[in-house]
């Protein structure tokens, strides 16, 4: 026998023992925590891939909601129970984790989602199932527009909202000449459209628009031509990763001095992945853990939530956080109000009731869409923190409530049918 | 194999699946994720035709198996095509993708073919990522699973029902896939394999042969796409990237490239193992990792090679044995042309 | 026109000269040995994380820069002599697919050591800022780049024509047999040509850091574009892959001013058109792949 190959007793013995292993284990391995009678959750997100630090932010966010409920009693008398499972940043995967949890697990209800695509493939396979879906963290409109259901509701805000929150505030400060620079892809047309409607409805020209596609990592040959352009303002559309190289490439060209720059969205975490100096501009916040106009002035709740969340991981909550939260919090709260698990009934005890939370204000999921109408923000960027505490990068400084920036009813209607059963 | 003892492996492996729906849930499993096997073995099978027969690195089927997938989601969505259908376009969406291609990648063996298909299958990823408006771009195209069958009986296919459809279309798929093996075409794609060279001299054009095989290929990686498709009733790019080609040829080393159950092994091994695993643990990636790298050193034959490979049995002819060249010390063979 | 031109061109070369440098290791443990390298974009980005790590402990930018790839290269060599020689006589098929399987590894274990965000890695003072070049502002980190580039290759060359090593290099990738029988270590040849390849990818790799950002997934956007630039500019020869990445650079750029959408599919329209037209790229030779 060879040294690389394996000799026939043992194959024989790894290969039976190895198989007997893996499908033996998760039918005589107990869930941790697994009892008769808790009240289980799934809990879908993408701890793998690009998305996973956003996708931990919003477990510790449900985490935290799950802690507050099992402390008061749990719902309708029982405990409840989250299982998590890596849908690995690919909706297909998502989809046979949600079919698993429902069928196997029986869980009550989804919740979770970074990545639009899995957001919608989830939606789906919720919908098939009747089983109620909040989708925390998937911003795409299709979720709470054209690809709607009554099972499905989301937290964080739509595309939509996050172009108006900021568009009229940003054209208003700095001028109505703007340079784009948008990912060639779904997400970042649909952040164009936003914008070219709010700049159609202010008188604003578009004097460069850079569609970057998908895999772009070095972003000089579109920052070279800002200078031709001569906008009043650049505006970034690309998240993530693409968002921390472009910002600092385009300190690196020096172009963070000349122009200002804003867009619609930005959260800590890729802010974290820059060095203070490419830190700058005014962008959409959804949340913040240490502002009287986000958390609302003397919230008790929104306090006690960033010191418990800060003391238990280590780092205040980001937005992610309070997704989390308050998606887990307020579907729990539909469970207890239906007082049954019935899908249908949840879904009318979520939708349309009004409630306060962790942020300023109060909000609801829309009854015609299940989106949830809360306000969002407006925050320049402090590159360094304040003295003491370097995760505070927000100087929160303007908020916009939740009606005047999402479309309204009667244009929703025209492109979603909840299709109650 | 005789065909008595071809029948005796067949019979139980095929109770097995037809006895899945109620032996799934006794390891904590959704009949939907033994649909996935059934699917992916398909694609894995079009892969296994290219590789390990015909001995041509396939890594860019993914690009069939994403063409089948839209094929199918878009007859669907746009044009409100039923179920058979709608496997039916997708497949042919795969083959004229396969007929386009094939003329280009005929002209190339060994790593380059490898490489080409890499650079085709990158192309048509950027297309589906990009053009949103049709394919909705990485939102992914959301579908509703169509009626089966003629439109007025509206038959619905829970998953349950489509477990079993999949597992139809694979025992076919399986089927046709033996015989192609097993005939005087299969056995000079192994020739080929071997010595392009001499079968050329023996007066066979072998790009003749290749590009049939390699239609093949697409078209089953093309049906594998569109049942995918009707089972998540979804689309999404990432189907086509290269990761997911790398997938496949992974599935078709862990089972047994170059034989003919060895996709089904590999499929299920891969579909199940990271599912079991990543319920388990958030860190599957560095287990799957470590598995394909073990794989690659340990058994290249793959489970059912290595286990042809130790049980006795008459031996067959060297040159029917296709998986014996993925032996770790089988001599590297050197490509024809180039 | 030429307003416009000016700045992509010059941009253009310059993102060159930064594939030029991850072709040109990839090219180096290809040519000796045909192994396929899937990990070299890992490799890349481990040494960024280094380079990261001991910035943030206070060493300088210039240290790191050297001592993260140095320490890349012993993981490197680990690797090569664990996992990489068994495979040296198979086809390259087998360590394109193991190197795979391990930039998959990789890739979960930099999210658990280092965290799934980015973390920041900036350019010393001196450079992060841009300078003026008349037609446009550019960045002195990116014109550095361009130094190391220059600095590498003429390092490269002598250490390939002047030293003794070197030379046995250069016989090895032509007649392997002949030098072994001739008496030369083979095994330490492939181990140092190996080690080779991963310094210049881990010098590559805190560039990387330091012009784009670092995470996890990083080294899978820089591993396609190396590999196009080493099948545009040959397998098989050096100086090919410095032509090759200059290629892409200036494709990329070219195409963002006339076609947007197309640039980074350019790249691989680049690469179907060579394989098909001439497979062993501009300048490389034949028999390495058949």
């Amino acid at each position: 026998m060879s040294r690389s190959s394996i000799n026939r007793r043992t194959f024989v013995t790894l290969a039976g023992a190895g198989t007997a292993a893996a499908f033996g284990i998760p039918a005589y391995l107990p869930r941790i925590g697994e009892a008769a009678d808790t009240l289980k959750i799934g809990v879908i997100e993408e701890y793998t891939g690009v998305y996973a630090g956003p996708a931990e932010n919003e477990t510790a966010g449900f985490q935290m909601a799950l802690d507050a409920w099992n402390k008061r009693g749990g719902v309708m008398g029982r405990k409840v129970e989250l299982i998590k499972e890596d849908c690995q940043n690919d909706p297909g995967v998502a989809a046979q984790k949600a079919h698993k949890l429902i069928s196997q697990d029986k869980v009550a209800a989804l919740c979770g989602t970074v990545n639009s695509g899995v957001s919608l493939s989830v939606s789906g396979v919720a919908n098939s199932a009747s089983t109620i879906f909040i989708d925390s963290g998937g911003h795409t409109d299709l979720v709470t527009g054209a690809n709607c259901h009554w099972n499905t509701f989301r937290t964080c805000h739509s595309t939509w909202m996050e172009t108006h929150a900021t568009g009229y505030s940003l054209a208003k400060k700095f001028g109505k000449r703007w340079f784009l620079i948008t990912p060639d892809y779904a997400f970042g047309h649909a952040l164009e459209t936003g914008y070219k409607d709010v700049l159609a409805k202010i008188g604003g020209t578009i004097v460069g628009n850079e569609l970057t596609p998908l895999g772009t990592t070095d972003f000089s040959s579109y920052l070279t031509k800002i200078d031709a352009a001569k906008p009043d303002l650049v505006i970034v559309l690309v998240q993530g990763d693409d968002y921390t190289n472009c910002l600092k490439q385009m300190n690196q060209f020096g172009l963070l001095k000349k122009y200002p720059v804003g867009g619609p969205q930005v959260e800590i975490e890729p802010l974290l992945g820059l060095a203070p100096d490419s830190r700058s501009g005014y962008w959409g916040v959804e949340w913040y853990y240490k502002s009287d106009l986000t958390l609302g002035k003397g919230n008790t709740l929104a306090h006690e939530f960033v010191e418990q969340s800060t003391k238990q991981f280590g780092k205040p909550p980001t937005a992610r956080n309070c997704f989390g939260y308050v998606t887990l919090d307020r579907l729990l709260t539909g469970i207890a109000d239906a007082k049954a698990l019935d899908a249908v009934k949840i879904a009318h005890a979520i939708e349309g009731v009004r409630f306060t939370s962790i942020f300023n204000g109060s909000g609801y999921y829309r009854k015609e869409d299940h989106q949830l109408m809360w306000p969002m923000w407006i925050a320049k960027i402090r590159p360094n923190g304040t003295p003491g505490d370097k995760y505070d990068l927000f100087d929160v400084i303007d908020m916009q409530p939740a009606d005047s920036i999402e479309q309204t009813v009667a244009e929703k209607e025209k492109v979603c049918k909840l299709g109650y059963p | 194999m005789k065909a008595r003892t071809e029948l005796l492996v067949a019979a139980p492996v095929v109770a097995l699946f037809a006895a899945a729906p109620y032996l799934a849930p006794l390891v904590h499993l959704d009949i939907s994720i033994v649909s996935e096997v059934l699917v992916t073995a398909i694609a894995v099978m079009s892969v296994n035709l290219l590789l390990g027969y015909t001995g041509l690195p396939a890594f860019g089927n993914a690009a069939y198996f994403g063409l089948g997938a839209y094929g199918a989601a878009l007859s669907v969505q746009y044009f409100g095509f039923h179920f058979i259908e709608a496997i039916l376009i997708g497949t042919a969406l795969a083959f004229v993708g396969g007929l386009i291609l094939a003329p280009f990648l005929l002209r190339r063996r060994g790593i380059y073919f490898g490489l080409l298909s890499i650079a085709f299958g990158q192309v048509f990823y950027f297309i589906a990522y990009r053009d949103t408006d049709l394919t909705g771009g990485e939102d992914g195209m959301t579908i509703t699973r169509p009626y089966f069958g003629i439109p007025s009986a509206h038959i619905v296919i829970h998953e349950l029902s489509f477990y079993y459809v999949a597992l139809v279309v694979f025992v076919v798929a399986l089927l046709a896939f033996r015989s192609i093996v097993r005939s005087p075409f299969g056995r000079t794609l192994v020739a080929i394999r071997q010595n392009e060279a001499r079968v050329r001299f023996l007066g066979l054009n072998s790009d003749r042969f290749i590009f049939v095989a390699l239609l093949i290929s697409a078209t089953m990686a093309g049906v594998s796409g569109a049942l995918f498709a009707l089972l998540i009733n979804f689309a999404y790019p990432l189907e086509l990237d290269w990761h997911q080609s790398g997938y496949f040829v992974l599935s078709m080393i862990l089972g047994g490239a170059g034989t003919i159950w060895g996709s089904l092994a590999g499929a299920f091994i891969y579909v199940i193992g990271k599912d079991i695993i990543s319920t388990i643990t958030p860190l599957w990636q560095i287990f799957l990792g470590a598995l394909f790298v073990a794989c690659v050193l340990g058994f290249p034959r793959g489970i059912l090679g290595s286990l042809a490979a130790i049980w006795p049995r008459p031996a067959a002819p060297a040159e029917l044995d296709a998986n014996a060249a993925f032996d770790a010390h089988a001599p590297a063979e050197a490509p024809y042309g180039s | 026109m030429i307003h416009d031109l000016a700045p992509q061109v010059f941009n253009g070369l310059v993102l060159g000269a930064f594939y030029a440098i991850v072709g040109i290791g990839l090219s180096l443990i290809m040519n000796l040995t045909g192994t396929i390298n899937m990990a070299h974009g890992s490799f890349m980005t481990l040494a960024g994380y280094l380079a990261f790590t001991m910035v943030s402990r206070g060493t300088s930018f210039w240290f790191a820069l050297i001592a993260a790839p140095l320490i890349a290269v012993i993981v490197g060599i680990v690797v090569e002599r664990t996992l990489v020689r068994p495979l040296y006589k198979r086809e390259p098929f087998y360590s394109l697919l193991m190197t795979f399987g391990l930039s998959l590894m990789a890739e979960e274990i930099y999210r658990l050591v280092w965290g799934a965000n980015g973390v920041p890695f900036s350019p010393p003072p001196g450079l992060a800022s841009a300078v003026s070049l008349g037609f446009m502002s550019f960045p002195k980190f990116r014109i550095f780049i361009v130094i190391v580039l220059v600095i590498a290759m003429i390092a490269l060359a002598l250490f390939l024509t002047r030293t003794r090593f070197g030379l046995r290099l250069r016989a090895a990738v032509q007649d392997t047999e002949m030098i072994a029988a001739l008496g030369t270590n083979t095994q330490l040849l492939y181990a140092v040509n190996f080690g080779l390849g991963i310094f210049l990818a881990g010098i590559a790799g805190v560039l990387a850091a330091g012009m784009l950002g670092l995470s996890p997934t990083s080294g899978n956007a820089l591993l396609m574009p190396a590999f196009v630039t080493v099948i545009i500019g040959g397998m098989g020869s050096l100086f090919g892959s410095i032509v090759g990445g200059l290629l892409i650079g200036m494709a990329i750029s070219l195409t963002t001013l006339w076609i947007p959408a197309a640039s980074e599919v350019s790249m691989y329209v680049l690469m179907a058109l060579v394989l098909m037209i001439r497979p062993r790229g501009l300048f490389g030779e034949e028999g390495i792949f058949g």
